[in-house]
């Protein structure tokens, strides 16, 4: 930079209405902090005063004289599968314990050693099996631009076709047969609740994003009127919930000597494996499964070669729900054992936070279980914060906030380098 | 005696109008809105911390309003100026809203449980007179929209963004400034809603607003008028009659607490079903580019 250039740019600079408007304010801002401190000590006013003089200071300095360019890189950033979910983790973390020290006084120290601890816990086993199968089933539909977020009703559907097989069937006397029932069954109405929306989306138009999120609320809501009322239990200490389902039918604990008990099952396992990989096959060998894939990338490739879009986006809908729905199935015969009243603030958002799984693994089956590790590490790092004072709710809320927030935006990395230029 | 009807319905018309109003009136801009649901909760958590602190309902009306239109312009910022899902930012901005809201509600609720504030110190006192204006300003509010959208520039560069984002920057309109305009504006409307909801509606707050959703209904109140301001507000008064008279509607069809509580939800999936297979998507189309990402390419580095 030439130096006569730089001193003319100064009185530029000096002379531009923005300029003249901070040295006002700058002015006003000493005035109103000397009232304030000397005549009647306001904490509020001085609080206010400094942080909009901070936010226009910032504003005129950094944000008016540089701009930011996004230019799309020739070939993606090497390792960015990994590189972006922890990139993504690590500002998104930091961000909620921004959050959540600022508004609770908690130090961010020992939110910290909280998720950190959670990570080495046994417990989160349980969790990141549910959180796999649920990612698992949205990674299915998200594949194909399908944005399922009803996946919580339903795993909701699938727990009460469970429940009811488990309760009021005679199938329930045949313990081997009736698990494997009620998971092909809670399947099957997962499937049959998504494919309302995926109907209404390919045939009617209608995003499904509010259909599926509008439909968890019903879905809960119905369950609420069984639990409520034709299946309100008989044994159950004056709580409005049903009855406990035949032990018979409980999933085995995991147990391996020498080893604390798990709260993970066997049969849970199990269905995640082979869930998984049948999953990860239909993806990548399968015709349905190249054409969802498409589906997600070209749509109108798919049209231009005679298959049926619509027909397409149904089916990624459904096989999702039917993943969505054996969730159900394995969380009442592994888990609840039973249905409470209102189910809506007792079961623990799988739905939601597997959108978070799903994102994180970048839409890849084989990352799932890791991202499904990482996520029930952060919602027992809740429970964990809960238990030193504050709600396991909001603490979940904002981790997700936040870390799918910094994820949405970084992800934007591997494909697009951005610059900051002086103006 | 019908009159009484129609009064008793303001609390909740002027809270579902303004924030399906503010919704419509975003999206003209081409930003997908879903964070609608969290940000109205964040709304109305401030407004009730805001409210119980200095026991003045304005204040946190204004506390409310501010807070949502900066979150719209974030919004609007970030899906305009990079190149992201809209869908993707829109639903983690629904989470950190309920997170937040939280976070900001509970120490009021315990601040107000040990101070023994009751409802009654902190929200409006509905009378009469409060009740019609609840019904006349959102409707002039929605009038003065309409005018914004058809016979202003503003409202020509929203529309224009909405539809072609690309085309519109070529002919001079500056996009991201329509966008975050349109974003303040927006997101301000849907805050002043969440506020009512508190202030005039519930009269109150409880930790499990979350579970309400009733920001999806305004979504689809929003969604199904077309997002044209005055048939939002005819929307917006029959969700409102059903929200209103639901335990009502409960005792005359002899339905349980939980199918009153379902009911707003089908009729919402219904009525954004009637709106897509029938003329009115033609004669009321969606921005052509809703949600579609606004990338340009730097010529200039």
């Amino acid at each position: 930079m030439v130096f006569k250039e730089s001193s003319k740019r100064f009185r530029g600079f000096i002379t531009e209405p923005k300029v003249i408007a901070l040295i006002i304010g700058t002015i006003l801002y000493v005035v109103v902090m000397v009232v304030a401190t000397l005549f009647y000590f306001n904490r509020d006013l001085i609080l206010l005063s400094t942080i909009v003089y901070t936010i226009y200071y910032l504003y005129v300095t950094i944000v008016s004289y540089t701009r930011i360019i996004i230019i799309k890189r020739v070939k993606p950033i090497p390792f960015s599968g990994a590189l972006i979910p922890i990139m993504s983790l690590v500002i998104g973390l930091l961000l909620s314990s921004i959050i959540l020290s600022l508004a609770r006084g908690i130090s961010p120290v020992d939110l910290f050693f909280a998720v950190g601890r959670a990570f080495f816990q046994l417990t989160v086993i349980k969790d990141l099996v549910i959180l796999t199968l649920v990612g698992i089933s949205l990674v299915l539909a998200f594949t194909g631009a399908v944005w399922n977020i009803g996946s919580e009703g339903q795993i909701h559907m699938g727990m009460m076709v469970t429940t009811w097989i488990a309760l009021f069937t005679a199938l329930s006397s045949i313990p081997f047969l009736a698990k494997i029932v009620c998971v092909i069954l809670a399947g099957v109405f997962g499937a049959l609740w998504a494919a309302i929306a995926g109907l209404l989306r390919a045939y009617a138009g209608i995003d499904e994003v509010p259909i599926t999120l509008m439909m968890n609320y019903i879905a809960y809501y119905i369950l609420d009127i069984l639990v409520y009322g034709p299946w309100k239990g008989e044994y159950t200490y004056g709580y409005i919930r049903t009855d406990e389902i035949p032990h018979g039918m409980w999933f085995q604990r995991v147990w391996i000597p020498g080893l604390p008990s798990l709260t993970a099952t066997w049969e849970a396992l199990l269905l995640a494996i082979v869930i998984g990989v049948l999953a990860w096959l239909l993806l990548k060998y399968t015709t349905i499964g190249l054409r969802i894939r498409v589906l997600g990338s070209n749509p109108d490739i798919l049209r231009s070669s005679g298959i049926s879009v619509p027909l397409t986006i149904v089916l990624a809908l459904t096989i999702s729900g039917f993943v969505s729905g054996v969730v159900g199935a394995v969380y009442v015969l592994g888990d609840t054992h039973r249905l409470g009243y209102p189910i809506e603030g007792q079961t623990a958002n799988h739905g939601y936070l597997g959108i978070l799984v799903a994102w994180l693994s970048m839409l890849d089956v084989r990352a799932v279980p890791v991202a499904a590790y990482i996520v029930s590490a952060l919602r027992n790092a809740g429970l964990l914060v809960q238990i030193a004072g504050i709600g396991g709710t909001e603490t979940m809320f904002v981790f997700i906030g936040s870390v799918l927030l910094t994820y949405s935006v970084v992800r934007i990395l591997s494909e697009y380098s951005v610059k900051i230029r002086y103006r | 005696m019908v009159v009484d009807i129609i009064l008793n319905i303001a609390p909740v018309f002027i809270t579902y109008y303004l924030v399906a109003l503010g919704h419509g009136f975003f999206e003209k801009s081409g930003v997908l809105n879903l964070a609608i649901d969290g940000l109205f909760i964040l709304a109305a958590s401030v407004t009730f911390a805001v409210s119980v602190y200095t026991l003045n309902p304005w204040l946190g009306l204004l506390a409310a309003v501010i807070v949502d239109s900066l979150f719209g312009v974030f919004l609007a910022y970030v899906t305009t100026k990079f190149p992201v899902s809209h869908g993707a930012v829109g639903l983690s901005l629904m989470f950190l809203g309920y997170g937040l809201g939280l976070v900001v509600g509970t120490p009021a609720n315990f601040y107000a449980s040990a101070r023994e504030i009751n409802p009654a110190d902190y929200t409006l006192k509905i009378t009469t007179d409060i009740e019609i204006a609840m019904y006349v300003i959102p409707l002039l509010i929605g009038l003065l929209l309409l005018h914004i959208l058809n016979y202003t520039k503003l409202g020509v560069a929203i529309r224009a963004s909405g539809e072609n984002p690309h085309a519109a920057a070529s002919l001079g309109v500056d996009v991201l400034r329509t966008r975050l305009i349109a974003g303040a504006i927006g997101y301000a409307l849907i805050g002043a809603g969440g506020a009512f909801f508190t202030l005039a509606w519930r009269s109150g707050w409880d930790p499990k607003l979350y579970l309400l959703g009733y920001g999806w209904i305004a979504f689809a109140i929003s969604l199904s008028a077309g997002r044209h301001p005055l048939l939002t507000a005819l929307n917006a008064w029959i969700f409102a009659g059903l929200v209103r008279y639901q335990f009502t509607i409960q005792v005359v069809a002899g339905l349980g607490t939980e199918a009153g509580k379902m009911l707003p939800f089908i009729a919402a999936i219904a009525a954004m079903v009637i709106f897509n297979i029938t003329p009115l998507r033609k004669i009321l189309a969606t921005p052509a580019s809703l949600g579609k990402i606004y990338y340009k390419e730097e010529k200039t580095v």
